[in-house]
């Protein structure tokens, strides 16, 4: 019988949109130190440090030179990730299921106030093709929404739904960036970025950190009385060329779903997960994301928000801290997510709490379109 | 916990520049080693990208440009940078993909395009401090240099005895096809070569190499199907130290910039899982990556396969040439050859044909147990793995 691994402390900082006041070492550093208390450890208790930032966004090649430090590896067993938030906290559980580790501190961050995001991720294109198409992350969700829209007929009052959920639920989440209600006509009425994304359905960008600290079986039983059990961890990812896609659904999404779904024993989805934490890095995006964790069929996740089955007290809330779509510290993400699910099943999600919660999914993603996913599943 | 060996391995010639896509590059390696093993990209279950900072290439996510070519559509994938640590940081990562026992069969991959870079020294002066380090022109050249100055004075060597490391490491790359740089150089040559920062001269220093790796990683029981030679990764270990190399000279335990000896905690962790308590006796050859000459005489010591400030009189005595006690760097090494996002992951390659033995020219014979080194960022990151051909 495979050993479990538990999420025994989570560290945030509170999001905002420019931490001008502060360096990134020090934003790490805190996120850091948080998830530590949190675990009611301290620096020596902890064996290893996973970290997963960019370079790019941070300035500097090879940022965690900078931030290693900060991230508690001074004489650890420390190793760097570069896809996502996420994927920190997918290498973690992978060192302590090897047996090798028994504990990890896991850290992400991004200071989106002096990195410029839509830059770095044209420069993340290749130089003969996409770069000078104008390919960034936005233009890339353009696309991809555009090939959505044309197969299923979604129409934008059901994604400003979704900006009105998030923004509705953040105000309960002291931690978020925007923290003000929104109605759909603002929505629909802010600027057309890339057609059909108006400025209010696409994520803000942010700054903040996150860490959890991440257990083996014997460990977080020790720890705390309320673990939160990994019950289902799955990653892929897509061709870059988006030509090959197909784009009006995410692939990725639903093939790590499917997955973390059999390692969980999860036949119904939309029944037995009691809170999610999804990356609305757009509005549609959510709505997509339903459809690939099968939520609900394709082209038809827009029904889930139209019908307050997402909202909280719905079936199954969905973003209950505000999402992306309140503020998203761009590569730590995933791990945000992850940490906000776990909060959820300790109860401990101060002021946006969705009672009763045993089953909670996070989701992270990456790279253009939705190259890239990452799902897990939580339990108490 | 779960054994995990090596079933194959594939790399491109190192070169200056090479006439493919980044793309095409990564793919070459990928195909080799799965030709290597007798395996097609579907018995490939999840895959590890190795790659440094993008910035050598100028492309922020190359890794997300290759999934096609390295066969990982609908994949796990993920991308390890840990600076010059990268390619043995990947190696534990698939290590720890195949130990965490979700998976059987693991690539771990990656491709270097210096050849695309204006001045590589001028990149690596952006990884230091921009409030501090980086407007006085440090570099890696020069992190080397002061390194090396320290070492000089506490143990009394001078740059003969680092003339005497590149002249092994280029003489020993003869023997590699896909060695960048290769030559028998005398000691004149090597002494009257251009000083760069002092000590460190040309020939102490590594050549900007662009070129493909590839490492395949399989659970015992898939890597006794694929191959009758599996190399046992029999130890992983890594150590951060701080980013601040004045910090670096505290006096602390394991914490002394001249002797680079954040390493041995990394080894000590290594040694410990794969039962080593004599590393100089019981390993055979090492595959270390030491870009600058004066590393190799830090990280032998630092490895514990000699006492602290012997190195250089072994290195007389000849001690680690192929016909001595303990050969290091049969393939010369990273002094001949610098694609820095694999080059960590081409020591872990080396040593697994060693261990095979299918080095051919460069075979040091009798190998059962290797090490291998990643340094990296200000010389604050390790990563050490121990392999043996017995389980």
């Amino acid at each position: 019988m495979k050993k479990r691994v538990g999420i025994v402390g989570i560290g945030q900082t509170k999001y905002e949109t420019s931490k001008a006041n502060q360096l990134l070492d020090e934003v790490v550093f805190e996120a850091a130190s948080k998830a530590l208390q949190h675990a009611g450890i301290t620096r020596d208790d902890v064996d290893n440090v996973v970290i997963a930032a960019s370079d790019q966004i941070d300035g500097r090649p090879i940022s965690s030179m900078m931030e290693a430090g900060p991230s508690g590896a001074y004489l650890k067993d420390e190793i760097k990730v570069t896809d996502e938030g996420s994927l920190a906290a997918i290498l973690g559980y992978l060192r302590i299921s090897s047996g090798l580790f028994d504990t990890a501190l896991v850290t992400s961050w991004s200071k989106c106030s002096e990195g410029p995001v839509v830059l770095v991720t044209n420069l993340g294109a290749d130089p003969f093709f996409h770069r000078f198409c104008a390919l960034n992350y936005i233009t890339a969700m353009g696309h991809q929404i555009s090939a959505y829209k044309g197969k299923y007929n979604v129409n934008d009052l059901a994604a400003s739904k979704v900006v009105v959920k998030n923004r509705k639920n953040a105000v309960n989440n002291s931690l978020a960036c925007c923290r003000e209600e929104v109605s759909e006509e603002r929505v629909l009425s802010s600027k057309l970025v890339v057609w059909p994304l108006r400025e209010m359905m696409i994520a803000p960008l942010c700054d903040g950190a996150c860490s959890l600290v991440l257990a083996s079986e014997e460990k977080a039983k020790a720890m705390t009385k309320n673990p939160i059990w990994i019950d289902g961890i799955s990653w892929a990812i897509e061709s870059y060329y988006l030509g090959e896609r197909d784009l009006s659904r995410l692939t990725s999404l639903e093939v790590a779903a499917r997955q973390a779904y059999k390692q969980a024993g999860i036949e119904n989805p939309l029944l037995e997960i009691d809170v999610a934490e999804i990356c609305d890095i757009s509005a549609y995006h959510e709505i997509m994301a339903y459809e690939g964790l099968g939520f609900s069929n394709w082209g038809e996740g827009s029904k889930l928000v139209e019908q307050d089955v997402v909202k909280v007290g719905g079936k199954l809330p969905v973003n209950p801290s505000g999402g992306a779509l309140s503020g998203m510290p761009f590569f730590a993400n995933g791990l945000i997510r992850l940490a906000e699910a776990a909060l959820q099943l300790r109860g401990e999600a101060t002021g946006h709490q969705v009672d009763g919660s045993k089953t909670a999914l996070a989701q992270g993603t990456y790279g253009f379109a939705g190259q890239g996913n990452s799902v897990f599943i939580l339990r108490k | 916990m779960r054994n995990v060996a090596i079933v194959g391995t594939g790399q491109t010639p190192y070169t200056t520049a090479v006439n493919l896509t980044y793309e095409e590059l990564v793919y070459t390696a990928a195909r080799k080693a799965l030709e290597d093993a007798g395996l097609n990209i579907g018995d490939i279950e999840a895959i590890v990208f190795s790659l440094a900072p993008t910035s050598l290439l100028g492309i922020d996510a190359a890794e997300r440009w290759c999934i096609g070519a390295v066969g990982g559509i609908n994949k796990p994938f993920m991308r390890i940078n840990t600076g010059g640590a990268t390619g043995g940081s990947a190696a534990q990562a698939g290590f720890f993909n195949v130990a965490s026992g979700l998976f059987d069969t693991v690539l771990v991959v990656g491709a270097e395009k210096q050849g695309d870079t204006a001045d590589t020294q001028l990149i690596l002066n952006r990884i230091m401090s921009v409030r501090y380090e980086l407007p006085f022109g440090l570099n890696a050249i020069s992190m080397a240099a002061f390194a090396a100055v320290r070492y000089m004075k506490k143990y009394n060597v001078k740059q003969e005895h680092f003339a005497l490391v590149a002249i092994r490491d280029r003489r020993n790359a003869l023997n590699n096809p896909y060695a960048h740089l290769k030559g028998n150089y005398t000691m004149e040559r090597v002494m009257s070569s251009r000083m760069l920062c002092w000590p460190m001269k040309l020939f102490d220093c590594p050549p900007r190499s662009s070129g493909a790796c590839a490492v395949i990683m399989a659970s015992e029981e898939k890597a006794k199907q694929i191959t009758k030679t599996p190399v046992w990764i029999k130890g992983v270990g890594a150590r951060s130290t701080t980013y601040w190399i004045g910090d670096q000279i505290s006096g602390a335990l394991f914490n002394e910039y001249g002797e680079w000896d954040a390493i041995t905690p990394a080894a000590q962790s290594a040694y410990k899982q794969a039962g080593i308590t004599k590393p100089h006796d019981e390993i055979q050859v090492a595959e270390l990556y030491c870009p600058f000459s004066v590393n190799e005489v830090q990280a032998t010591e630092a490895l514990g396969l000699c006492e602290k400030g012997q190195s250089s009189a072994l290195e007389e005595k000849g001690h680690w040439d192929m016909s001595g006690h303990l050969p290091v760097n049969p393939s010369g090494g990273a002094l001949c050859s610098n694609p820095i996002a694999i080059t960590g992951l081409a020591r872990v390659a080396e040593a697994a044909l060693q261990l095979t033995g299918k080095a051919e020219k460069r075979q040091v014979d009798g190998c059962r147990t290797a090490v291998t080194n990643s340094p990296g960022g200000t010389f604050q990151f390790h990563a050490v793995m121990v392999l043996s051909n017995k389980l």
